[in-house]
């Protein structure tokens, strides 16, 4: 990579976020030298490994100009129903495929006043999360279940490849894959074009409201088997699981560059986003800041990730007016 | 660049209707936006009652007693009749005496000749009450110079009897109305003098008495006409390939029926408000007709979605870059490949950027688009460019039947001859095009073959050897005496 290349990286929006990563990974390790041990960061890591999870697909469809506010109550009614399914003696394995069709059919149920009906998904999936949390609480009313077969809590805690779990496992291969979708594919192109401007995507053949549905199911699919994760690591479930995880994700993804109004962002942004998060509040932690003020710091991160780039474009602009004048 | 309008001199007495005629783009609504305060001259002054004023917004131009209303009446759908004849007003107080704007409102209503009841709310007023409404809100404002623009181009013609009323009782008011639509029958029924421009300059001004439509039209459409080339043998063409009868769409248009053939151009001519732009998203289904037939290659075809009609080889070039054409923040060569990305997918879908890269470029050299490369955004490039990457994108598609909207709207000179050569080029090579256009000298330049639509309406179609701007203009704006 030359010096010209590096330069222009670090103007771009995931070059600052590489710089402040930089900057907190060196503080963190300042503050606690055991702070980059593998287990360190694999702990840190699970701590939001189904947000995270989550995160990944949420880039997806804010990049389409949509949002999808219920994943957290899929998550939520996922976990509940695995456990109302799982103690009330249903083989595990068919438990969880259930779940997963639930997120299936919530998504789709989404998709159809979203993409077909042209509802805002704002209000869609707001309407959405009320009623699956409704749903989760119906399910469990006041109890807490915990009683799951060993083997799935084993799922949540146990290493499957060296010391990684399975969640985490199935993060980074989905970070894989899904990185290439949106940035090598034509779905992943049709994505871009429809986030950009819908109309230009219909006008060209491209199917816009088949790829809409296709965004959702999968949003609901991921958070269902995101809410299964949940359960499992916890190795219990109550109806309020997983409650208020969809503003964490979607400060993820737009602190990562993701355009809240569609048609731009990157994974590389999103995951170096979620990596800030990640390491921001372990090394607040470390300094002892309490859980709450964590939150406020990052909230105000949002906020700059939403006015460092407008500011940004402001400044060119107006170099670019007096370059002219001169 | 050329002036929108320039050495523009006209002046409204009061109590008169003055007429302003022209085709689109004769710099009609540059003159309304100066005198309302929307753009700034660059040279020239208006002067109200013997005071040379400036005028830098509309509500200064409010002050002055100039106020405007247009084709699409602007009102606050939730507020009533009243409130919406008040909105302007400042100074109403803290608070609101109701009953008396109530009843001024209805005094305002009552000057006008019309029945209204003012606490209606304005949602549920048809598009001529709306009119009233305007209209009384500009009177509240003590106007004396009331621009219309285009007011009846959405009126049924009992809803235009009653706007002619209002028109009259204004002028027993001393109000001066300038007055602007293409329906050149109203103009003989409202106006004391028309104002004919052209090319954003004033071409002439007479009494009403001393016009007739034939004059008018000569007036309109007189420039120079060897701007272009004017198409002179047909070309020997390919068999036929589309076949349209009876086409429809519920409230928009009617009964269209033309045929084409391989290598032929065909345009649809008529002014702004004809429809033809729906017949063309009809044929992409974009917006599906509701009743005819499309035939392609002779077999009946249902087309229903954009893919439909890119199956059968059709292929759109849309009017508006900006809303339908193109992703102005996405690069060259994704604008350039979006119709046809299928071509371009690997196993997994995974692009071949590639090729992807080759055909853009391809494009560039081939339609002399003026970009380094390939990867800069479109939104970044002029008018001219974007167009020729629009017309890259859907090139690229093989179409068999390419319509193409407003080929040249808002590009410079240049581009545009360069445009008119590729459609040329086109045809030659077998590709059967629909170009609908507003500019009649284009018509003339590229038509083998030319339909004029009038409010949704096919008022004929024929060969350009019989064709010429005084016949396209006299179909265009009804007048049908003219047309023989």
């Amino acid at each position: 990579m030359s010096i010209t290349r590096i330069t222009a990286f670090l103007k771009t929006w995931e070059g600052l976020l590489a710089v402040i990563l930089a900057v907190i990974l060196a503080l963190n390790v300042a503050l606690a030298p055991e702070f980059l041990s593998v287990q360190n960061q694999i702990n840190l890591f699970q701590l939001s490994i189904e947000k995270i999870i989550v995160a990944l697909v949420m880039t997806f469809i804010i990049i389409s100009a949509e949002i999808d506010l219920s994943v957290a109550s899929v998550m939520g009614l996922s976990a509940c129903l695995f456990g109302v399914l799982a103690t009330g003696g249903m083989p595990g394995a068919l438990a969880i495929l259930l779940c997963l069709l639930m997120g299936a059919a919530a998504g789709a149920f989404n998709a159809f006043w979203i993409a077909y009906l042209r509802i805002p998904s704002l209000v869609v999936t707001l309407a959405m999360l009320i009623m699956f949390r409704g749903l989760a609480r119906v399910l469990l009313e006041d109890r807490g279940l915990s009683n799951f077969p060993e083997w799935f809590n084993a799922l949540g805690r146990d290493a499957v490849i060296g010391p990684l779990p399975l969640a985490l496992v199935v993060f980074l291969i989905m970070l894989v894959i899904l990185w290439i979708v949106l940035h090598r594919t034509g779905f992943g192109r049709q994505v871009f074009v429809i986030g950009n401007n819908a109309e230009v995507a219909r006008y060209s053949g491209v199917r816009v409201a088949r790829i809409r549905t296709a965004l959702f199911i999968m949003s609901g699919v991921v958070a269902a088997m995101a809410g299964l994760f949940y359960a499992a690591r916890l190795a219990s479930v109550r109806g309020d699981a997983a409650t208020g995880f969809e503003l964490d994700i979607i400060t993820m993804v737009l602190l990562g560059g993701v355009s809240v109004f569609g048609g731009r962002g990157s994974m590389l942004g999103v995951l170096l986003s979620i990596l800030i998060v990640l390491n921001l509040r372990n090394g607040m932690s470390l300094l002892n800041i309490t859980g709450h003020i964590q939150t406020g710091i990052i909230g105000l991160l949002l906020i700059g990730s939403v006015l460092v780039p407008n500011l940004l474009q402001d400044f060119q602009a107006r170099s670019a007016k007096q370059a002219r004048k001169a | 660049m050329t002036a929108a309008l320039s050495d523009m001199s006209f002046d409204i007495q009061p109590g008169e209707v003055h007429a302003i005629v022209g085709e689109n783009g004769a710099g009609k609504s540059t003159l309304i936006k100066i005198m309302t305060g929307v753009h700034q001259p660059d040279s020239g002054e208006v002067v109200v009652q013997g005071q040379t004023v400036t005028i830098s917004s509309t509500e200064e131009a409010q002050r002055h007693g100039i106020a405007a209303i247009y084709q699409e009446p602007m009102v606050f759908p939730d507020l009533d009749v009243a409130e919406n004849i008040y909105i302007s007003h400042k100074g109403l107080g803290a608070l609101m005496n109701w009953r008396k704007l109530y009843a001024d409102a209805a005094g305002q209503i009552a000057k006008l000749g019309v029945t209204l009841d003012v606490r209606r709310a304005a949602s549920g007023l048809t598009l001529a009450e709306q009119q009233t409404v305007e209209i009384a809100r500009a009177l509240s404002l003590n106007v004396r110079v009331l621009i219309m623009d285009e007011p009846t181009a959405s009126l049924s013609a009992h809803e235009v009897d009653k706007l002619m009323a209002v028109v009259a009782a204004l002028k027993a008011q001393g109000v001066g109305i300038i007055y602007i639509s293409h329906r050149l029958e109203e103009i003989f029924r409202v106006a004391d003098r028309v104002t004919v421009m052209r090319d954003g300059k004033h071409i002439s001004t007479r009494p009403i008495a001393e016009v007739t439509q034939g004059k008018m039209v000569a007036d309109m459409v007189g420039r120079a006409i060897d701007k272009f080339a004017m198409k002179t043998a047909a070309n020997d063409h390919g068999g036929e390939i589309l076949s349209v009868s009876g086409l429809a769409r519920d409230g928009v248009f009617r009964n269209v029926n033309f045929n084409l053939h391989k290598g032929e151009v065909l345009c649809f001519a008529g002014l702004i408000g004809s429809r033809r732009t729906d017949v063309g998203l009809a044929l992409f289904g974009v917006e599906p007709a509701t009743a005819g037939e499309i035939k392609i290659d002779g077999a009946p075809r249902r087309i229903h979605t954009p893919q439909q009609a890119m199956e059968q080889g059709i292929a759109y070039v849309s009017e508006d870059r900006r809303k339908l054409g193109l992703a102005m923040t996405m690069p060259i060569f994704a604008n350039a490949s979006l119709p046809s990305l299928r071509k371009f997918l690997k196993a997994f879908g995974l692009i071949d950027g590639d090729a992807e890269r080759r055909m853009a470029e391809g494009y560039r050299d081939q339609l002399s688009i003026k970009s380094p490369d390939v990867l800069i955004d479109v939104g970044k490039l002029s008018g001219g460019n974007q167009q020729k990457v629009m017309l890259a994108k859907w090139l690229e598609t093989r179409p068999r039947i390419l319509v193409f909207d407003e080929p040249t709207r808002g590009i410079d000179v240049g581009a545009k001859t360069e445009v008119h050569n590729i459609i040329r080029k086109l045809a030659a090579d077998g590709v059967a095009v629909i170009v609908i256009s507003s500019d009649l000298p284009e018509v003339l330049a590229l038509a083998d073959r030319v339909l004029v639509m009038r409010e949704g309406q096919q008022m004929g179609i024929f060969d350009i050897a019989q064709a010429s701007q005084e016949k396209i203009m006299a179909l265009a704006t009804g007048q049908t005496e003219a047309a023989s």
